[in-house]
């Protein structure tokens, strides 16, 4: 069973991350050796009982005929006994004491009762034990590795993807570890032994019962095989369903708007019934599979009682040996439906401990040197040295040869078009993707030769999209510096405009937030992100400072917080609004990946028509800009 | 959006209230196929006949043919040892079984093959129960999956159904998530329930019961002793899987805790590496995981228990009736009336090896069964929600909108005594834009929602072209007015079918067309597909504001006579929301409609203004007038004036000429 050659179809997984999974158990060895010989001895034992119960119906059977035999005249009983191969003493011990065998065997049964259900307990709870260790290692090991993965990993993988492979694909090799490969060697055991029992017992009525096998053996292989992508099926259908319920649910609002009811039910019922004939084929199938493979198992038992039957008729099989073979046989049929059954697991086990395996092994573009050294407390000087940069697997430059500096305390605004580079420039410089030409600079240490804790906790970071984390909003202000006191982060929200409506939750600062908390608009999410900047006082800052989905008194609270944000440090802004480009130190107009313009604007305005055209079409739609006008206008008039 | 407190999430699956009006009511859907249900009770009969002839069809093989042959041999020797001796033998003692021999008994001196002939025809026999028994109990499982899946089918599709008609205030209620899951999980338990678990029980019980009859019919003290260990397996059955279930609860929470860290971790995973967060992450996981781990451990001790212990039990059943079948036989004794013959032991051998499946399946499969009934009882719940908007049985279809719409005196609530508009009156004419500005939570998307009716009012009036929004039919009603939400919902299906989702019989130029006019063609086309692009489960990998153009498109495509825009486009960058703002314009011309946005240059255009605070309109008129009212309104204004005042300062040094003349310009 350990070869898979013979499944037909479907690619042929690859075992060889499964057995790296299977080492997994070295770090629990006492427990997996534990519950590998409790397994031994709970099969042993599984395999004794027939035996005592042929021990228990022969000794009936020879004491009923030696009781019928002691009628007989003594002359009678010798010649039969000894007909029988038996001394006369022996005769005479089983008609003195008939039962004695009896209670031997009943004892030695509750004996082996007790090891049974001990050691199969055992062996059962000491597997799962292990496995749901493994899976204990593995989620660690994933988890560990996906929080460390670069950017560039995380833009080609979705969350949810990720999600499957730490908890289905995990579960799924937790499954063949911690049962299925216990239960196939416990079924290979069990088989070996109950065969080597039959074999003993009767060799010729093992030879009548052997040609049975393989054609069970196959039906089970079938059953493994034919259900197999059937429940795949019957899933597919279920998650189509889901997902057409699962839109009108959370597109409620959509669907009565358009008033789409009539079609949406069409759409649903269509599903419906696509799902329930998937499940009838199924229950067709199976109402086929199992009562064929549990007919065959029959057919061997009906076997055994006739040509054993007609053994013990010619007098060379006792009832005994013919009951303790059909027990036997139970032993024989049922490893080799788990086997069946373990096979098809172990298939699927395999295919998610590559997919597992594929995270464990993905190369992590962006890691520390090993001489990296720590980034001393930084000034803010940042150059740009000849910087280009692709993203992973893509032959187009996202940026080509750009160079800039900025001094300590500068403020540089970049703009340019969607996919002109702006996000690029800012993810550089915490070292979220690596340059793939030039280098990037912080007080003229390569970003690269320091590392990258020391690097990333002196920047600070406010984007337009903020995730919010489970916690208290403290928490949350306090991400990056745990051990804040609660005057900084209090000071910290304060001047993010934060304070007012943290403490207008009945909670204040530790109303949960996140996943189970209190839901934040988009403006109050925004804000405690720039509270979580600040709290970091970073001498580097990186930010867009666009703001949407507020109202325009939400949005003018967070401008103002942006722009205290900036104070004093080497900021990088994403610039949407004209306030921030009039202010800059340093303008940066970037065009697919190149810099076509820099300086300021009053120079830019002049000299660069790109940046001109920017302006004007790009930045107008700032609201306070835009109150400028119009108070601009008015004052015009009424000067 | 709408205020109001979230749902109590009920997560613990609760035990069935009222088990008998549930079922009462399931059987209901039952109905149609009870013919079939019929045809399942015949088979399940004769397939438990089947399981329980075949252990006393052993005992018959045993008593009838191979002890009395087995007999005969001891016989026939101590006769031929006699007749040399020429003592007169005494004949074999003969153990009266409590086997009838259905296929004849054989008379003593018979030859042996008359044995095996007998024996023959047992066998036969016995292969042709065993093919019935494989014939029903297929029938009889896939009979039941057949109606099991038809009655499911039936209750989805009126579940989806009975969804479409409740109102939105439910889903206020109610979140989408909870309820899909809720529906999901019930639907699947019942699914289990009545296409496997149903049968399962039904047969085991009527197994036991008939077992048991049948060993008590052929004698009942040994029966008795034989059945001893029963009660100690349904015993340790019911404790074990009670403990089970007692820990895997445990284990849901905190698997669910896992989940939500990862959840949590991987999609913020930019900003923990951001702020350095990583190994205090997994400092943390690591403890909810190891926390997930133990109670997976607490809660297999309990389900690695269950099948050994019932196993060990088996063995001292086994042992009983071998063994006390055993010594009343030698002993000659008569046990409950009768001698105990070698069959009877093979019989009840056979038959207390039949004990430990059912129980166990009963045990596992009854709890299904139970939550399956708590499920349905779920279900029922739902179904029994009645709706809060419900169409007038006279109810007319609206005609043609013209789009003078009336706000008579509006009052609105979705909590009882907490009223979410007050007393709110206004006038659209036909064509007009109607803005409305406030703070978050004062009731802008109320007001809005009240027109296609997602909510009614609770006071006063809401009439368009004279017509009580409450005297027309939905449809009608509903088809006639667009709505672009600030949350657009996209479907998984492709581009083109989402913008024609109103108007499913749309050209594909009127597709394009509609999406050049929302200023979506163009990332359109450069999508992997263009057009046939199929989006991701609500619209992933667009970016919210492509998700905007896109429902723009949508909406624009579907030709309403009446518009509502609620914050539409507040996702949208700020340059392509200047594109399209002449787009929307196109798009408001010549329809009345409602405009909630924080984005001035749609305000500025509007026929009318509405300054909207706790529910209650405090200022009226035309941007200019407002301004000139010096109100709410132009308060606004001024604290961004004074604001742009700093900047204005901090940047004339460096700039030669006031930065106001070239905005102005641009404007």
């Amino acid at each position: 069973m350990t070869a898979d050659a013979k499944r037909p179809k479907r690619e042929k997984p690859s075992f060889k991350n499964l057995g790296r999974a299977i080492r997994f158990l070295g770090h629990y060895r006492n427990i997996t050796i534990a519950a590998y010989v409790a397994l031994f001895l709970s099969t042993g034992a599984q395999l004794l009982v027939p035996q005592l119960v042929q021990n228990i119906l022969d000794a009936v059977t020879r004491g009923m005929m030696a009781q019928q035999l002691a009628t007989q005249p003594a002359q009678v009983q010798s010649t039969v006994v000894s007909q029988a191969g038996m001394t006369m003493e022996e005769f005479n011990s089983i008609l003195a004491n008939p039962l004695a065998p009896l209670y031997w065997s009943i004892a030695l049964i509750l004996v082996l009762a007790v090891v049974r259900g001990l050691f199969a307990f055992a062996q059962s709870y000491m597997s799962e034990k292990a496995g749901q260790s493994v899976a204990f290692d593995f989620r660690n090991e994933l988890f560990a590795k996906i929080q460390r993965l670069s950017f560039s990993y995380h833009d080609r993988n979705r969350t949810g993807q990720l999600m499957i492979r730490a908890t289905d694909d995990v579960e799924k090799v937790r499954l063949f570890i911690g049962q299925g490969l216990l239960l196939a060697v416990q079924a290979v055991v069990l088989l070996t032994g109950a065969l080597i029992m039959l074999l003993f017992t009767n060799l010729q009525l093992t030879l009548v019962i052997l040609p049975i096998l393989p054609v069970a053996m196959v039906m089970f292989m079938v059953f493994g095989g034919v259900t197999q992508p059937l429940f795949v099926k019957v899933q597919q259908k279920l998650s189509t369903l889901n997902t057409v319920l699962q839109e009108n649910l959370a597109g409620i609002k959509v669907v009565k708007a358009f008033a789409t009811e009539p079609t949406e039910q069409k759409r649903f019922d269509a599903a419906a019934d696509d799902l329930m004939n998937q499940q009838i084929t199924v229950a067709r199938i199976f109402s086929f599979l199992f009562p064929v493979i549990f007919l065959i198992a029959q057919l061997g038992q009906a076997a055994v009682l006739y040509f054993g039957g007609n053994q013990i008729i010619a007098g060379t099989l006792t009832i005994g040996e013919w009951q303790k073979f059909s027990l036997y046989l139970v032993y024989v049929f049922f490893p080799l439906g788990q086997l069946g059954f373990i096979i098809s697991q172990m298939s699927q086990a395999a295919a998610s401990a590559n997919r597992v395996y594929e995270i464990l092994d993905a190369h992590n573009e962006v890691t520390d040197k090993p001489d990296a050294k720590p980034l001393p407390p930084v000034e803010g000087a940042v150059v740009f040295d000849g910087v280009s940069f692709r993203y992973f697997g893509s032959t187009d430059l996202v940026l080509n040869d750009v160079s800039f500096s900025a001094e300590p305390g500068q403020t540089v605004a970049i703009l340019g078009a969607t996919g002109s580079g702006k996000s690029s420039v800012i993810n550089l410089i915490p070292r979220f993707y690596d340059v793939t030409g030039g280098r990037i600079l912080i007080d003229g240490n390569d970003v690269r030769d320091v590392t990258i804790e020391s690097l990333r906790r002196q920047i600070g970071i406010v984007l337009q999209e903020t995730n919010l984390f489970t916690g208290t909003i403290r928490d949350n202000i306090a991400f990056g510096r745990p051990d804040a006191t609660d005057e900084e982060v209090e000071a910290a929200a304060q001047a993010a405009a934060a304070h007012d409506f943290i403490t207008g939750f009945p909670e204040g600062y530790a109303t949960p937030v996140g996943e189970r908390g209190t839901t934040l608009s988009g403006g109050q999410k925004q804000r405690i992100a720039i509270a979580r900047a600040l709290l970091l006082n970073p001498r580097i800052l990186i930010l867009d400072d666009s703001t949407s989905a507020v109202d325009v008194q939400t949005e003018v609270l967070i401008q103002n917080a942006l722009d205290r944000l900036m104070e004093g440090r080497t900021s990088f802004v994403i610039a949407q609004r004209i306030s921030t480009v009039l202010t800059a130190d340093n303008i940066i107009v970037l065009e697919k990946g190149k810099i076509v313009a820099q300086g300021r604007h009053a120079d830019l305005i002049e000299s660069s028509p790109i940046y001109a055209d920017i302006y004007r079409s790009q930045l107008v739609e700032d609201p306070a800009g835009e109150t400028a006008i119009l108070a601009g206008t008015e004052m015009e008039v009424a000067q | 959006m709408i205020g109001g407190p979230r749902g109590m999430l009920e997560q613990e699956v609760s035990k069935p209230r009222s088990v008998g009006k549930t079922l009462g009511r399931l059987t209901g859907y039952f109905r149609p196929y009870w013919l079939v249900l019929a045809g399942v009770l015949v088979l399940m009969v004769v397939n438990a006949w089947v399981q329980v002839v075949t252990p006393a069809m052993l005992g018959q093989a045993v008593d009838c043919y191979l002890t009395p042959a087995v007999t005969a041999q001891v016989a026939t020797d101590v006769a031929n040892v006699a007749a040399q001796d020429q003592t007169q033998p005494v004949a074999a003692p003969v153990t009266k079984s409590d086997f009838t021999c259905w296929f004849g008994t054989v008379p003593p001196g018979s030859p042996t093959s008359d044995y095996v002939a007998g024996l023959g025809r047992l066998v036969l026999a016995l292969i042709a129960i065993f093919v019935l028994g494989a014939i029903t109990g297929g029938l009889m499982f896939y009979s039941m999956g057949w109606a099991g899946q038809h009655v499911l089918r039936n209750i989805q599709e009126e579940v989806f159904a009975h969804l479409h008609k409740l109102s939105l205030g439910y889903y206020s209620r109610n979140e989408s998530g909870d309820l899909m899951s809720r529906i999901t999980n019930d639907t699947s338990t019942l699914q289990q329930a009545i296409s496997f678990a149903l049968v399962q029980v039904l047969s085991g019980v009527l197994l036991l019961v008939w077992i048991s009859w049948n060993m008590l019919s052929l004698n009942w003290a040994y029966a008795l002793l034989s059945l001893a260990v029963v009660p100690f397996m349904a015993i340790a059955t019911v404790w074990f899987s009670g403990q089970a279930r007692k820990a895997f609860r445990v284990t849901r929470q905190e698997i669910g805790n896992v989940n939500a860290e990862l959840e949590e971790s991987i999609s913020g995973v930019r900003e923990v590496q951001a702020f350095s967060r990583e190994d205090a992450n997994i400092e943390a996981f690591r403890t909810s995981n190891a926390a997930n781990r133990d109670a997976n451990v607490r809660a297999v001790a309990y389900t690695s228990a269950l099948a050994p212990s019932l196993e060990a039990l088996g063995y001292v059943a086994i042992a009983i009736v071998a063994g006390v079948g055993g010594i009343f036989m030698l002993q000659g004794q008569t046990l409950g009336g009768s001698a105990v013959t070698l069959g009877l032991i093979i019989a009840f051998i056979g038959y207390v090896q039949r004990f430990n499946q059912p129980i166990a399946q009963i045990a596992v499969l009854w709890t299904n069964i139970q939550s399956a009934i708590a499920g349905a009882e779920r279900i029922f719940e739902l179904l029994d929600e009645q709706p809060e908007i419900v169409e007038k049985f006279d109810a007319k279809p609206m005609p043609s909108i013209q789009g003078k719409v009336v706000f008579n005196n509006v009052w609105a609530e979705y909590k009882q005594g907490e009223p979410v508009l007050k007393q709110i009156d206004l006038t659209a004419e036909p064509g007009q834009t109607i803005a409305i500005v406030g703070p978050t939570g004062a009731g802008k998307t109320t007001l809005v929602n009240l027109l296609p009716r997602f909510y009614d009012v609770t006071g006063g009036s809401v009439t368009i072209d004279g017509a009580d929004v409450r005297d027309v039919t939905l449809e009608s009603l509903r088809r006639q007015i667009g709505v672009v939400l600030q949350d657009s919902f996209l479907f998984s299906d492709t581009v083109t079918n989402n913008i024609r989702y109103g108007r499913p019989e749309a050209t594909e130029a009127e597709v394009i067309e509609a999406a050049r006019l929302a200023r979506a063609h163009d990332f359109i086309e450069r999508l992997p597909d263009g057009y046939n692009t199929v989006l991701g489960e609500r619209g992933a990998g667009l970016s919210q504001g492509q998700r905007q153009l896109l429902s723009i498109a949508r909406a624009a495509l579907s030709d309403p006579k009446l518009l509502i825009l609620d914050e539409a486009t507040s996702s949208v960058d700020t340059r392509t929301e200047r594109q399209i703002q002449a787009a929307l314009d196109q798009l408001l011309a010549g329809r009345t409609s409602f405009v909630i946005a924080h984005r001035l240059s749609t305000i500025r255009n509007a026929d009318q203004v509405l300054v909207l605070v706790k529910g209650e309109i405090i200022e009226r008129g035309t941007h200019e007038e407002l301004l000139a009212a010096q109100g709410f309104y132009y308060d606004l204004y001024m604290s961004q004036f004074q604001r742009q005042e700093q900047v204005v300062q901090a940047s004339q040094p460096s700039n030669g000429q006031p930065p106001l003349r070239m905005a102005g310009q641009s404007a």
